[in-house]
């Protein structure tokens, strides 16, 4: 299987994914409502969860930045913040940053309780410059 | 005549505070495009960015509900361009100036109990249990689009303030007409 299966350009419902497999950095960026939830984020965290079965002893960068997800964007969001935490216990350092534009209480909201859920993750909220 | 009626039809609207309203069938395109107008339009009035995005939100999951969900959808329209279900989706602001979105559909008879269980559940938790229960949902549920998870509606309930309203009018043996409103 092709890791860079695992990019997605944006569009107007469904964000921009971008992974890097030789720094093991993945960005998840824009807005995420896709018409079939499933069918956008089930190939990309199935082909995310092998690689990440297969790192031992490595550092993962993740940078969340969504500006909006509907549900089954956040089942499938909590679903990769599971799987990070279990490279994490294995011994991977794994650090998540999740970026929300400062006066967007929902996002930052989201961002907490998802910082809840993990245990070996370290998880970073973080306000950036509103834009809107 | 005709003016008339589409008038009458109008004020009807007006009376309820709708600013926005779609009837009919509604498929999976035409989310974004109805999405943007409504967002457009929260931005050009100056509403908080915050009420436009709780707004916005539960426009979402409403017009994505129905069309999961409404039990009035057109046949064979899966196989070629996505599911095609017949609603109503309306957004309104009342007396006080609160937002509303509201919508309804079709269900079956049989489909009523349930969901009067999951909305009165959902209703009857305060803001640390509704958040309790979401993410239990978020962990269990089975995948992202599973038939008959409700972290939809809970989502919905999440972005709204005070209780989602409901009512549900029986329209035939084994149709009901379903109606869903919740405020910002």
């Amino acid at each position: 299987m092709n890791i860079h299966d695992i990019s997605r350009a944006p569009t107007d419902r469904s964000p921009e994914i971008q992974f890097d497999p030789d720094a093991c950095s993945l960005s998840i960026s824009g807005a995420s409502f896709p018409e079939d939830g499933a069918a956008f984020y089930g190939p990309v965290l199935s082909t995310l969860d092998e690689i990440l079965k297969a790192l031992d002893q490595r550092c993962v960068t993740v940078r969340i930045a969504l500006n909006y997800f509907n549900s089954s964007s956040a089942k499938a969001l909590m679903n990769l913040f599971l799987m990070l935490d279990d490279a994490a216990q294995a011994g991977n350092q794994v650090i998540v940053n999740w970026f929300h534009a400062a006066d967007d209480d929902t996002m930052k909201e989201f961002g907490e309780e998802f910082a809840e859920d993990v245990r070996f993750v370290r998880f970073n909220v973080i306000p950036t410059a509103v834009t809107s | 005549m005709m003016a008339d009626t589409y008038h009458a039809f109008r004020n009807m609207l007006d009376e309820q505070g709708i600013i926005f309203s779609y009837c009919g069938y509604m498929s999976e395109k035409l989310v974004v495009g109805l999405g943007e107008a409504i967002k457009q339009k929260m931005e050009l009035d100056a509403a908080d960015t915050n009420t436009t995005k709780r707004v916005f939100s539960i426009f979402i999951e409403q017009v994505q509900n129905i069309i999961r969900y409404s039990a009035d959808r057109a046949t064979g329209a899966e196989e070629n361009r996505g599911q095609l279900s017949n609603g109503v989706i309306t957004i309104g602001r009342d007396q006080q100036g609160r937002f509303f979105v509201a919508g309804a559909n079709m269900v079956q008879a049989t489909e009523v109990p349930k969901l009067r269980q999951r909305l009165d559940h959902i209703n009857s938790l305060d803001h640390d249990s509704l958040k309790a229960y979401y993410k239990e949902r978020l962990r269990n549920a089975p995948d992202a689009d599973s038939k008959g998870a409700s972290i939809g509606l809970i989502e919905i309930a999440r972005r709204a303030a005070g209780p989602i309203q409901y009512d549900v009018k029986p329209v035939s043996n084994d149709m009901a007409f379903f109606c869903l409103k919740a405020f910002v």
